[in-house]
């Protein structure tokens, strides 16, 4: 079901990347169904043209390598769900409705729900163990975008939503995007008079004065902040640092969302560090065969506050 | 010449205990008992009488409805998300828009149509009845509640003595809101667990609430606001939008768990 969208640029034989790159042969992305405004296919050409990788666009994650027991892969997602947001991760046996819910969600690959948070360190264990071993190389990028919130337990004693856990493979989470980074801080006094107002959050006549100030949920611009996300997923796969200190740079790990649409929608590019950088990922040889590692548990995330 | 036809209190009585004891005894075996008289329960009720199903609701206070008569802050405008207001058109109760997908009807009004649709439908309601425990048959499987009078449960132990009673059912729907007590009987026996409302609250929770209701346990599913502290999910606040439609998706599961076909309206 792989749809291949790019051919290599030709690469040239003096640049010669540092000796601890891991430079991929290929990427491949998991498309989210459930995402009306992600075009995957655009975030693959960007792979080509700016680092110059092959790159193909697949179905969801799960759809691709979840294989046919269903029931038992809806079981060890259901195992990842934070029950306390509160607290460190602790692990339990799912729920038999919690199983049932995750078994409609992989039938329906199309449906968000976004309202569960998931431990994104055993969500991404969970995901490398479905890869098969000839892809499990660092060789292969794997890039998957998706609905689903993933947190991380944090210094501050609690979750936090991520937009993106770059690990092996990396998630980009569309939901994510829009509750990770905080959105504008008289957003949520507008959001908590109206609710005592009223009694009930109206989220859209809370976001109407803040129109375009945050990504929200099918937002037009999800295909240019996933994009950075994406690039953020690829770099720490490549120089195992994922971020960069501009602000203006398609690295830069927004906290807010202002920062997120400065970084990626009105900058909408890299410093001049990372486009070299890219720029020698792009020159660089690919990496001989046999001479592959097996990736590392490690994670990096993205970002700042949860809700 | 007097406004009243004549007739006298030991006829009042008989009256009383007639209509009371055939209902008691037709539900005393029924298809689904459905704990909880609050919104989502009563959208059960409601959903289940029209296709047939043959249903009681339990509510251990005198009065129906639950928090479906209040909105936030003991305020009685109560909210609903769209696409929730096509049940009130459902029900023939008027609403207003306030905000873009925010709707907002009087309390009262809401909850009394929905109240007097229940029972157009169909459906029994025996309030002032309070839930004690579930009955258990082979595997476990539920198949029945025990119940009390609500004022045997308020009065001290050495005055109320009184035993319970059973009713006998194929499913259960526990809609007892924050409480979930019909899960929280399976827990005491070890046979379930809740995990308590989660701390998230984030725009799209409701959906959330409505996916997750259905099947809970052998003969139980779950709906309102039991589905948050069943499996942790996030508390959405004084808006009802999820309570009708979980109570719509509990009666789906059930029709499917019983081999019904839903009719169409």
């Amino acid at each position: 079901m792989a749809r291949t969208a790019t051919r290599g640029k030709r690469r040239s034989p003096s640049a010669s990347p540092p000796a601890d790159w891991d430079i991929p042969r290929v990427v491949h992305l998991y498309a989210d169904p459930s995402s009306g405004t992600l075009r995957v296919g655009e975030i693959a050409d960007h792979f080509r043209d700016e680092l110059g990788i092959p790159c193909d666009v697949r179905e969801d994650f799960f759809s691709h390598h979840g294989g046919p027991d269903r029931e038992a892969l809806a079981r060890a997602i259901a195992a990842t769900r934070v029950r306390n947001i509160m607290r460190p991760f602790q692990p339990m046996e799912p729920l038999f409705g919690e199983v049932q819910f995750e078994l409609r969600l992989l039938d329906e690959p199309a449906k968000r729900i976004p309202g569960i948070l998931y431990d994104a360190y055993r969500y991404l264990r969970l995901m490398r163990e479905l890869l098969p071993p000839r892809e499990r190389t660092l060789r292969a990028l794997h890039v998957a975008f998706e609905h689903r919130i993933l947190g991380t337990f944090d210094e501050d004693g609690r979750y936090h939503a991520r937009a993106v856990v770059c690990g092996y493979p990396s998630v980009v989470s569309t939901s994510g995007i829009v509750e990770g980074p905080a959105k504008p801080a008289a957003y949520y006094k507008v959001k908590a008079q109206l609710s005592i107002a009223l009694g009930a959050i109206p989220f859209d006549a809370a976001k109407e004065p803040f129109k375009g100030q945050f990504i929200d949920y099918d937002d037009p611009r999800l295909t240019r902040v996933a994009t950075g996300y994406a690039l953020q997923a690829a770099m720490y796969h490549i120089t195992k640092e994922p971020f960069c200190e501009d602000p203006d740079c398609r690295l830069f790990n927004a906290h807010w969302q202002a920062e997120l649409i400065r970084a990626q929608v009105q900058s909408h590019r890299l410093c001049q560090r990372h486009r070299e950088i890219a720029r020698r990922v792009a020159r660089a040889e690919p990496p001989a065969k046999g001479l592959s590692r097996e990736p590392a548990s490690g994670r990096r995330e993205s970002h700042g506050r949860g809700r | 010449m007097p406004i009243f036809g004549e007739s006298s209190e030991a006829e009042v009585t008989r009256a009383i205990l007639a209509g009371f004891t055939k209902d008691l005894g037709e539900y005393a075996s029924t298809e689904v008992i459905i704990v909880g008289g609050g919104p989502s329960g009563l959208v059960a009720a409601r959903e289940l009488a029209l296709n047939g199903v043959k249903n009681v609701v339990i509510e251990r206070n005198n009065y129906i409805g639950g928090g479906f008569w209040i909105g936030g802050y003991l305020m009685n405008t109560v909210t609903l998300r769209a696409p929730a207001q096509k049940y009130l058109d459902e029900i023939g109760c008027p609403y207003k828009k306030y905000s873009e997908n925010l709707y907002v009807t009087p309390g009262p009004h809401a909850c009394s149509k929905l109240i007097a649709a229940a029972m157009d439908a169909g459906a029994k309601i025996q309030n002032m009845t309070s839930f004690e425990d579930i009955v258990l048959r082979e595997k476990n499987r539920v198949a029945g509640v025990v119940i009390n009078w609500t004022p045997v449960q308020a009065l001290p132990h050495e005055i109320t003595c009184v035993d319970p009673i059973a009713l006998e059912c194929e499913l259960v729907i526990d809609a007892t809101g924050h409480d979930a007590y019909v899960i929280q009987a399976l827990e005491k026996r070890g046979l379930a667990k809740r995990i308590g409302e989660g701390g998230m609250w984030i725009e799209k929770s409701e959906d959330a609430v409505v996916e997750h209701t259905g099947i809970a346990y052998p003969g139980v599913i779950v709906a309102g606001m039991a589905v948050c502290s069943t499996y942790g999910l996030p508390r959405m606040g004084p808006t009802f939008g999820a309570m009708l439609l979980s109570g719509k998706r509990a009666a789906e599961t059930a029709l499917k768990e019983l081999g019904r076909k839903p009719k169409k309206k």
